[in-house]
């Protein structure tokens, strides 16, 4: 029941959309209206996560919908981002009705505001959806509901640039999730000499789990390459990834920051269900190959473009492929520690990026720009807690010790060279490197150094707090993960090895 | 129903299954219709055509085989395929009043070249999923591979459509013609999937087609053209 509940409550947020023209009692009641629907998200997700620790997986109708611990973990991690960006949302909104920017292009500021306050509740429900879904053919459903929830995010400020930004977006995620449908037809194709495959069960994830040693070997094979290429572009791995800076620096901060972190894992989660069933089909060798030639080429690719790059919202969308592909790479790899290493480096990941979005999204509401050229750096003299947690929340991602990146890279790092892909310990080291020193240059030259402007003294309590709040949780589970968590994404680990 | 079970050729399925083959080839020839049409209207009737086949496909496949609950999918396809989603992209061409030929990147002759090799590469890919020394196989792999390899050739060929073609519209139709390879596949290997499942691919597809749709005319308007190779200014 508790999963019906949880994907219902999102819609909450829909409550007091009519709006004509921004006044300020009706502005309150969408903001509150999206504040509850997200906070009660959230508290039913660690509903979720408790019960599927204490009693196993939780499933309704007959197994139609689903939820063991990696589908827990993924909710989880959906339903906070979620909280904090609808928070954020709060006063980045406010700031661009003050600043003006939503006079400039397309539709009016009322139109704006109630696109966004319409389609995040809708995106997160898609999302949930697709962690929540037992049956593949609705998990892609699902997958391909996020994207068309999000477009009209992506087009948000009606520029010519997010035109083209969405654009690719809904194209290149309309391609590469065709073929995932494909891929699906294939997998319930595979499965079609099981008993009772015909019914709605059929095509349901536990039960093609359950019985994955006797599905059609080749069927699945060309099923999970085809699952790898459509999720994968989704997940934004190279080479299918350019749509993926052009999508986050457009839209919205508060959605960039989920776009980036929530869906990320939403695809992930895909590629993993299809890993499991085929690993469990072939061994794991055939899919763990693909995975880590995908894994490398993201993370590859992502080095000059992060060198190179003017823009910090596209560096920050540059460090996303990265990561798909760190991720990607330790699902590869597999075994007991890599499957371990992918979960806690999902939910740092997700904390991490979130962040430095949000941080993004300060600087470039002040200085009215994304490039780095324009701010001339000084960030921190300017603004000293964005400035500050900025710089922090970059050395977390780029994996400096004391923060939890590190702790999760190091461990895919140790699986690796002990599952003796030596080579590909040994390009995840370089790109790592590559990285490491690209974005701190780039992001010390914008943080640090002198600055002529008079620094910020206000508060911008909603954008502030909610920022705050993340860079405590990063700093926290970097030296104490809450024993619940831990366990939940032990579990989330299990599945994946299936023990 | 009492008077049809009474006609010989009806209960026949070696009959329904040159009757399928059939469809499945004027499912291909449309497809390579579609790619050496120039005439943006024709190539939206065209797709509605194809659709029309697909449902009487998965009508005919309902019918040979026992499978009442295909004919909900044939039905579907034709509502929103067939008539809704034309009638769409008819009314989108109109308001942004753009009725130039399709322009292709390659030229007619040599995409209709490289459809057939795409064909020969789908036949290839299909003959792996025929058993014929595994005995008579029962259930949908019957079917045969025919069909199978025409619906991956439709898959390829829209494909290669997407890439060919500068124009949004033009892309968003061939983004539908693959996906209805996609369905022809889901049909022919499995007899189409569980029924819910089916009806949210159509939902998304509709929603889809509204989506790009109204992105279209957003292009359209702000760039006043359609020429997505002008979309280039995000670069890096």
């Amino acid at each position: 029941m508790i999963l019906l509940i949880l994907l219902l409550v999102p819609f909450v947020g829909l409550v007091g959309q009519p709006l004509s023209s921004v006044n300020p009692a009706a502005r309150r009641t969408m903001e509150t209206a999206n504040l509850a629907a997200f906070g009660i998200t959230f508290v039913l997700s660690l509903v979720l996560a408790a019960q599927v620790l204490a009693s196993g997986p939780v499933s309704l109708w007959s197994g139609f919908l689903y939820a063991d611990s990696l589908s827990a973990l993924v909710c989880l991690l959906t339903a906070s981002v979620a909280l904090v960006c609808s928070v954020y949302a709060v006063g980045y909104l406010r700031e661009d009705e003050r600043s003006g920017a939503f006079d400039q292009e397309g539709d009016t500021a009322a139109a704006k505001l109630r696109k966004y306050y319409s389609l995040t509740p809708l995106f997160v429900f898609a999302m949930l959806l697709v962690a929540l879904a037992n049956n593949l053919g609705l998990m892609w459903v699902a997958i391909e509901g996020t994207t068309l929830a999000s477009v009209f995010l992506v087009t948000f400020y009606g520029k010519r640039t997010s035109l083209e930004a969405a654009w690719k977006y809904a194209m290149i995620g309309g391609v590469g999730l065709a073929m995932a449908l494909f891929g699906t037809v294939l997998a319930y194709y595979a499965g079609h000499r099981l008993p009772a495959s015909d019914t709605i069960g059929g095509l349901n994830w536990s039960v093609l789990a359950g019985h994955a040693a006797s599905l059609d070997k080749t069927t699945m094979r060309l099923a999970f390459i085809l699952a790898l290429l459509g999720y994968g572009t989704k997940a934004g791995l190279a080479p299918m990834h350019t749509w993926k800076p052009d999508a986050y620096s457009e839209a919205p901060v508060p959605a960039a920051a989920i776009l980036s972190s929530a869906m990320l894992n939403c695809a992930l989660y895909g590629l993993i269900r299809f890993y499991i069933l085929t690993s469990r089909c072939l061994g794991p060798q055939f899919p763990g190959g693909l995975l880590l030639i995908f894994g490398m080429l993201s993370m590859g690719i992502s080095v000059p473009f992060i060198l190179v790059q003017r823009n910090f919202r596209r560096l920050l969308a540059y460090h996303t492929i990265d990561h798909a592909g760190i991720m990607v790479t330790a699902l590869g790899v597999g075994g007991k520690l890599a499957s371990l290493a992918l979960m806690l480096h999902m939910t740092y990941h997700t904390v991490a990026k979130s962040l430095l979005f949000l941080c993004a999204g300060n600087v470039s509401q002040h200085f009215k720009t994304d490039l780095f050229d324009k701010v001339k750096g000084g960030v921190i003299r300017v603004m000293p807690v964005t400035g500050a947690v900025f710089l922090m929340a970059m050395l977390a991602i780029i994996g400096m010790p004391p923060f939890s990146l590190f702790q999760s890279e190091f461990l895919i790092l140790r699986a690796a060279f002990a599952g003796g892909h030596y080579l590909a310990t040994a390009l995840f080291v370089l790109f790592g490197t590559g990285i490491f020193a690209g974005a701190l240059l780039h992001v010390g030259s914008l943080v640090l150094g002198p600055s002529d402007e008079a620094p910020v003294a206000v508060l911008r309590p909603w954008r502030d707090y909610s920022m705050l709040t993340l860079a405590v949780v990063l700093v926290v589970i970097g030296f104490w993960l809450p024993v619940p968590l831990l366990d939940l994404i032990r579990g989330a680990a299990r599945v994946v090895t299936g023990d | 129903m009492h008077l049809l079970q009474n006609i010989d050729f009806l209960q026949d399925p070696e009959f329904g299954e040159k009757v399928i083959t059939l469809m499945a080839a004027f499912v291909l020839v449309l497809q390579i219709a579609m790619v050496g049409q120039r005439s943006l209207i024709m190539n939206i009737r065209v797709f509605g055509t194809q659709s029309f086949l697909l449902a009487a496909i998965a009508a005919a496949i309902a019918w040979y085989n026992h499978a009442p609950h295909i004919y909900i999918a044939a039905v579907m396809t034709v509502l929103i395929k067939a008539i809704l989603v034309p009638i769409l992209l008819e009314r989108l061409v109109d308001r942004v009043d753009i009725r130039h030929e399709i322009e292709p990147i390659v030229n007619t002759p040599l995409s209709i070249v490289i459809s057939g090799g795409l064909t020969l590469v789908a036949y290839t890919v299909a003959e792996s999923f025929y058993h014929p020394e595994a005995g008579p196989q029962t259930g949908p792999a019957s079917l045969g591979h025919n069909t199978l390899a025409v619906a991956i050739s439709v898959f390829l060929i829209g494909f290669f459509m997407m890439i060919n073609r500068r124009k949004a519209l033009t892309q968003v139709l061939a983004l539908l013609s693959l996906e209805n390879g996609i369905f022809l596949a889901a049909i022919c290997l499995t007899y189409g999937m569980p029924l819910i499942v089916e009806l949210g691919v159509f939902f998304d597809v509709l929603v889809a087609v509204l989506v790009l749709g109204i992105l279209v005319y957003q292009i359209r308007e702000t760039f006043d053209s359609m020429d997505v190779s002008k979309l280039r200014r995000l670069r890096g």
